[in-house]
């Protein structure tokens, strides 16, 4: 939570910077016109938040020789550090935090009956048995109105994980697009690719990779 | 001595050509392949041993092991083995006696151009007193001590003597850095969840750096070395572009546009930042200004662009694309102009990553249904395949000095992290823990 917080706090002192100079102030992407564009993002953020950048560090000081001194015929004593250039991992609550909301999740979607729809190897089209499935998720959710759903993309795992996450978002797409298609708001619906990041399945296998390909539905239960 | 200017006056000029003239002169290219060719001329080297000069036993060994595995990797040595040859390696931790002159010259006779060798010990009777550490450089070229470098720190620290002294002997020969002290960045999961961890070029030292217990994916060095960058979830529901500074842990959002926002590349000068990102509708290729922090679209068309890699002199971004149909590298200027087709052969070509040289860009290829890795020159003249056999190869990273690919592969089964020469050849395993580790990326040079 504490991360969070952090998180928040140095885009709103990062959107008072930009506010205080004029020459930067200006927003420098216009958001586009699909509706996604802004599903994602939590209600009730700082400006500095939507202007989507967030503080950024000086990194271009590059070090040259590497520290290295040359060898020398009477050599001068070096002091080797502990190499501790890494900070200690703070396990904050938050993996705590996830897990729970994880499992929120879960729960709910499992008591909505939400049924998965699958894909073909490097597809994103909806086939018969996908429409189908997502013709009985677009009924639930006409009768459940003020649930809202999550549209996850995964993938199986191959190929490369960077493609796999816009191969995810494509599948999350088509699906979120064909729910809207069948008379869901579309307001109510949110798409986000895992790529082949969050298989539900782990062998090497063309059983394991089809249980993969899929777009999976998610009540929301947090934010 | 003669040597080590002729080589580090190809070397410099190489950079400095790759700079100046361009990476896509045709000059460029043949310096990059100068120094990976297989006739290219290694430095013969011995390490003659080191010395256990008083302290606990493996002292000696451990910084001999890691430092003859540090001078092999270099591929600037050719480390060779002294008993084998025929030359008999006597104690000489104390340095130039009568007996070590006789070994040196037998070597010199054999064609071996440098040898080293050095002591350790403890400082003090003490368990907690510090190591000291000496390496020594004989020259057989000259017939003498070129010089050594004395280390002192705690029992911990002794893979970081050898390293550092290997980097000593590369700098020496070669006038780079060399690579024996950079390190890899890497995603590697922790139950359901993907956490940063980094550890040393050659697998030791593992550090956590997230414990987020969600997705933390594909992270990027800042090219001072002090941060990365990289693909974290908000919420679960979006994907944000995070920086975590190594030193502190401390860790904020750089972008959060809404949407996919994933493959961060920080130019090599660091005053951009190209990613992918879908805020727009589909995923498409942005540049934002550090200094500014003016976002730039540098795509416009209805097809996912992403994995943009600049080339070392920041004019050029290579990308994925899949407007054609399947993913294919596509060229273009870092600021959107004069967009070209690079990839021709294979119907699945993606993950692009430029060298640090310039004249090379390795990536993903798909042949025979398997994920391999390839390279391909700038101007798409040449091609090679580097890896085979079965398993999915990924996130190709090359060293800082461009000799090497840092990859994860699922070749032996999980994803783990591999070395591999830009020639394709020594693979060496990195990664034996844990059940996924993945998208590794080589820090700079320090």
């Amino acid at each position: 939570m504490n991360k969070t917080i952090y998180v928040y706090g140095s885009a709103l002192v990062m959107s008072m910077a930009l506010i205080g100079m004029p020459g930067c102030s200006k927003k420098s992407v216009q958001s586009g016109g699909d509706s996604q564009s802004t599903q994602g993002m939590a209600k009730g953020e700082t400006d500095g938040s939507r202007s989507g950048v967030g503080n950024y560090p000086d990194t271009s000081v590059q070090s040259s020789g590497g520290g290295l001194r040359g060898l020398d015929k009477n050599p001068s004593e070096e002091r080797v550090g502990s190499g501790t250039m890494l900070a200690k991992v703070d396990p904050s609550g938050s993996a705590g935090r996830q897990a729970d909301e994880i499992r929120a999740e879960q729960a709910a979607s499992a008591a909505a009956g939400l049924r998965d729809v699958f894909f073909g190897y490097d597809s994103w089209t909806i086939s018969e048995d996908g429409r189908q499935a997502l013709t009985r998720d677009a009924e639930w959710m006409k009768s459940n109105p003020i649930v809202q759903i999550k549209v996850e993309g995964h993938c199986d795992e191959r190929g490369t994980a960077a493609y796999n996450l816009v191969l995810g978002e494509k599948r999350a797409k088509a699906a979120r697009n064909y729910l809207v298609e069948l008379g869901v708001n579309a307001n109510r619906l949110s798409v986000v690719s895992y790529g082949k990041e969050r298989p539900s399945c782990n062998e090497h296998a063309e059983s394991c990779y089809q249980q993969n390909r899929r777009g999976h539905l998610v009540v929301k239960t947090g934010k | 001595m003669t040597q080590m200017k002729l080589i580090s006056a190809w070397f410099g000029g190489g950079l400095l050509l790759a700079g100046a003239v361009g990476i896509l002169e045709s000059g460029a290219a043949d310096v990059f392949l100068e120094a990976t060719r297989p006739d290219f001329q290694k430095i013969p080297v011995g390490v003659v041993g080191i010395h256990n000069a008083g302290g606990p036993d493996w002292l000696g060994g451990r910084i001999e092991e890691v430092l003859k595995k540090d001078v092999k990797r270099s591929l600037v040595f050719d480390l060779v083995d002294l008993p084998s040859m025929g030359i008999q390696t006597p104690d000489i931790g104390d340095g130039m006696g009568a007996t070590s002159k006789a070994v040196f010259r037998q070597a010199a006779e054999k064609g071996v151009s440098v040898l080293v060798w050095g002591k350790a010990g403890l400082k003090g009777a003490d368990k907690e007193a510090d190591v000291n550490m000496e390496g020594f450089v004989y020259d057989s070229g000259s017939d003498e001590l070129v010089g050594g470098k004395r280390y002192v720190g705690s029992t911990s620290v002794v893979r970081l003597m050898a390293h550092r002294f290997a980097d000593e002997l590369v700098f020496r020969y070669t006038g780079e850095p060399g690579i024996a002290r950079t390190k890899i960045a890497y995603v590697a999961e922790q139950g359901a969840a993907r956490e940063l961890f980094v550890m040393d070029y050659d697998g030791h030292d593992t550090r956590q750096l997230t414990a987020d217990g969600f997705l933390n994916l594909m992270p990027q060095w800042s090219p001072d070395r002090r941060f990365l960058i990289f693909t974290a979830y908000r919420n679960r529901n979006t994907q944000d572009i995070d920086m975590i500074e190594l030193a502190t842990g401390k860790r904020w959002t750089v972008i959060s546009l809404g949407g996919l926002n994933i493959t961060p590349s920080l130019s090599p000068d660091g005053n951009f930042l190209a990613f992918a990102s879908s805020h727009e509708g589909n995923s498409e290729l942005y540049r934002l200004d550090t200094r500014t922090k003016v976002i730039q679209r540098l795509t416009v068309n209805p097809s996912g662009d992403l994995s943009p890699s600049w080339s070392p002199n920041g004019r050029e971004l290579v990308f994925v694309s899949d407007r054609g149909g399947g993913p294919q590298l596509f060229l273009m200027g870092s600021d959107g102009s004069n967009v070209r087709r690079l990839t021709f052969e294979g119907d699945y070509n993606a993950a692009p990553v430029w060298s640090p040289r310039g004249n090379w860009i390795a990536y993903v290829c798909r042949t025979h249904k398997e994920y391999k890795l390839c390279v391909i020159s700038p101007d798409g003249q040449k091609r090679m395949q580097l890896t085979t056999g079965p398993g999915v190869d990924d996130s190709p990273s090359w060293s800082p000095d461009g000799r090497h690919l840092v990859f994860s592969s699922t070749s032996d089964g999980k994803s783990q992290i591999y070395m591999i020469d830009a020639d394709g050849k020594g693979i060496e395993r990195l990664t034996f823990q844990g059940t996924h580790n993945s998208a590794p990326a080589w820090s700079p040079a320090s």
